[in-house]
């Protein structure tokens, strides 16, 4: 038996008790009645005493102490104390927790700012407030697009598209770039996170200026130096130099193409931005390639054009040509002359393709990933006798990235290569609507 | 019952246009900051591409005003606002005919940096420029930044800023004058860095403006054409006696 249940039989005990005492001295009074009332008087006169006591107790808790009861009542006030010592504790607890959580985020090296449904601040840690001249006292209760009004920013915000941080400069009170990350949680609540990247765009324009201006450094001497060199080749007196004066002929050649591309690649990333262009006549553009491809000295037997789409692309010419160019270069270059190359321009719903196959020797799998970086190279000896710059698939990245296209690269050992660009649907004109409009 | 329902009803969406009118206004005060400060810096940086796309971007700020300015009429229409929210709505008014103000001189500025871009560039840079661009730039930052925040102390201290601004103006004006003075060829070039200056400081003047639309949607005073000081006087003995 329970100890609450064992009070429960005392106190019925107890009534039983203080009845048969009634009783009796009522009989020897010579009232049985008078006895019994008088004693259920008396105990509900106690019963009401406690329950004051309990009662005032429980009203001024924090300076009473709690009242001496016995029996049932001394059950209740104990049971009242242990709940109320554990809700303090918790309550402690929470409030240790909460305080740990607001000193560690606010200790963050990011800014953290939360926003609600609206898009208005709830909370910001102190990074957040001095990357965005935030006032703790003013701007909580305000939108987050009412302060950092930057387009680039408010487009982010609401938008929806949250899986890649966007980078935004801000140019008061200094010039600083900030890449903002919002993350969704809870019922559509948003978390913001923010870093101050000024140095790491700094550097990377540092690095994209450096070889713009060497490579720009570089041309003028080697002009000169290729000049020499045309001239001495056209001399008949050569004797044994011929062959020398020949080979350095040829990788001048190679150094003035690898700077020609270097330039270009990095005229493509001077600027990151999507470019709007105009419409661009891919079935020309394709057919014009092709002719190139025949008139090289060695080239593949058979080179196809399907052109499967009568629609525009729209972009900066020269550089999808140059793309589209390095793309049809390169499967001539790796393909026999017995082999084939198809060039094919198609598209549907997810928007437009260009793609070029080659018989080649194809690529293994454990280069694919690697082959757009500047200089990679799948077999050293190879490619330099073929007189690549190495840069050639970098372009062809960059110039689709601004155009808001992908490259995709399908290839195995021995069965060739497929080299696709993809384009978005928003980069295509109709010929219909071009033909109304 | 229902009436009560009704009216809870209306005055909400009467708090939402509110506000969705206000978002705009700091939403087209944001585009303004970028047009802005690309045309600033493509001087600086001799970007001839930037200023042009400046200045083709400005009709999207003409948008904004059209449409901001037809949904202000309908709320006068449809809502009859009076006290603060009538301020409001004639504070918004008139803050995004400045707005769209800053915005063409942005257009100038930016048409005209393409054109100098095509020059030979002077042996500072432009750093003048810079250093001014920098303040106007800053100022209309915090104008509309004490517009967000009803901040009519904060519009007060922008406000003052446009001495500072004027006094640049003088400077570089004197500077000017004396380029041309001692060769005459640049005077095609120093004309143009003028144009420039000029519109600076007119958007130093059109951020004033909206600082003082501020004061007056917070303080229901008309505080244009009045000394700064009498304004700050003012002020503080309003917040004095409210206390």
């Amino acid at each position: 038996m329970n100890s609450g249940a064992t009070a429960f039989v005392y106190v019925v005990l107890r009534i039983l008790a203080a009845l048969g005492a009634g009783a009796v001295l009522g009989w020897l009074a010579g009232s049985f009645w008078f006895g019994i009332s008088g004693a259920l008087a008396l105990y509900l006169a106690w019963n009401l005493w406690q329950l004051r006591a309990l009662h005032f107790w429980l009203q001024h808790r924090s300076v009473a102490d709690p009242p001496d009861a016995m029996g049932l009542w001394g059950d209740v006030v104990a049971q009242v104390v242990r709940l109320h010592r554990r809700k303090r504790f918790h309550k402690e607890k929470l409030t240790r927790l909460f305080r740990e959580l607001r000193r560690s985020t606010a200790a963050m090296p990011d800014g953290v700012v939360m926003l609600d449904p609206q898009g208005e601040i709830v909370w910001f840690n102190r990074k957040a407030g001095e990357l965005l001249d935030l006032s703790r006292r003013a701007d909580l209760g305000l939108r987050i697009d009412n302060l950092v009004r930057n387009p680039d920013f408010v487009r982010y915000l609401r938008g929806g598209q949250y899986s890649m941080p966007v980078i935004v400069r801000l140019d008061t009170p200094t010039e600083r770039f900030i890449a903002f990350q919002l993350i969704a949680y809870g019922e559509d609540q948003r978390l913001l996170m923010l870093r101050d990247v000024t140095r790491e765009v700094r550097m990377e324009q540092m690095r994209k200026d450096f070889v713009a201006n060497a490579s720009h450094e570089l041309r003028s001497p080697l002009t000169v130096v290729a000049g020499y060199l045309e001239n001495f080749s056209a001399d008949p007196g050569l004797g044994e130099l011929g062959a020398p004066v020949a080979e350095m002929r040829r990788q001048t050649d190679r150094m003035t193409r690898i700077i020609e591309d270097l330039l270009e690649l990095s005229r493509f990333e001077a600027n990151d931005g999507p470019i709007k262009g105009a419409p661009i006549d891919v079935a020309a553009m394709a057919a014009m390639l092709r002719k190139d491809v025949l008139a090289r000295p060695v080239h593949p037997r058979h080179v196809e054009v399907s052109v499967e789409s009568a629609a525009c692309l729209i972009g900066d010419e020269a550089m999808v040509q140059s793309a589209f160019s390095n793309l049809v270069d390169n499967a001539a270059k790796y393909t026999p002359s017995d082999g084939s190359v198809y060039v094919r321009w198609w598209s549907d719903d997810a928007g437009g393709h260009f793609s070029v196959r080659d018989t080649g020797p194809g690529i293994s799998a454990e280069h694919l990933p690697r082959l757009t970086e500047r200089f990679y190279r799948v077999d050293p000896g190879r490619s330099r006798e073929t007189g690549g710059s190495g840069l050639g698939l970098a372009i062809v990245k960059h110039a689709l990235h601004r155009h808001g296209g992908r490259l995709e690269i399908d290839s195995a050992e021995g069965r060739g290569s497929t080299f696709t660009c993809h384009f978005p649907s928003d980069r295509l004109l109709e010929a219909r609507v071009a033909a109304s409009a | 019952m229902e009436t009560a329902d009704l009216s809870h009803h209306i005055s909400r969406r009467f708090n939402e246009d509110l506000e969705r009118v206000r978002n705009k206004v700091l939403t087209m005060g944001g585009m303004v900051e970028q047009q802005l400060a690309n045309a600033v810096t493509a001087l600086i940086e001799g970007d001839s591409n930037l200023g042009v796309s400046v200045g083709r971007d400005d009709f999207k700020v003409n948008g904004m005003e059209v449409s901001i300015d037809e949904e202000c009429s309908r709320i006068l229409a449809t809502r009859a606002p009076a006290a603060g929210d009538l301020r409001l709505i004639v504070a918004i008014i008139k803050t995004i005919t400045d707005l769209e103000r800053i915005g063409d001189e942005g257009e100038k500025i930016g048409y005209i940096a393409s054109r100098l871009a095509t020059m030979e560039r002077p042996a500072d840079k432009y750093r003048e420029i810079k250093h001014l661009g920098r303040i106007v730039s800053e100022m209309v930052h915090q104008a509309l930044d004490a517009f967000a925040r009803m901040d009519a102390e904060a519009a007060l201290r922008v406000a003052r800023q446009d001495r500072v601004v004027d006094e640049e103006y003088e400077s570089i004006q004197r500077q000017c004058i004396t380029f041309m003075m001692e060769d005459p060829r640049s005077i095609r070039r120093a004309l143009d860095v003028m144009w420039i200056v000029r519109a600076l400081e007119r958007i130093g003047d059109h951020a004033k403006n909206i600082c003082e639309y501020v004061i007056y949607m917070v303080y229901g005073k008309d505080v244009r054409h009045t000394k700064l000081e009498d304004v700050e006087r003012d002020m503080r003995d309003r917040t004095s006696g409210g206390a």
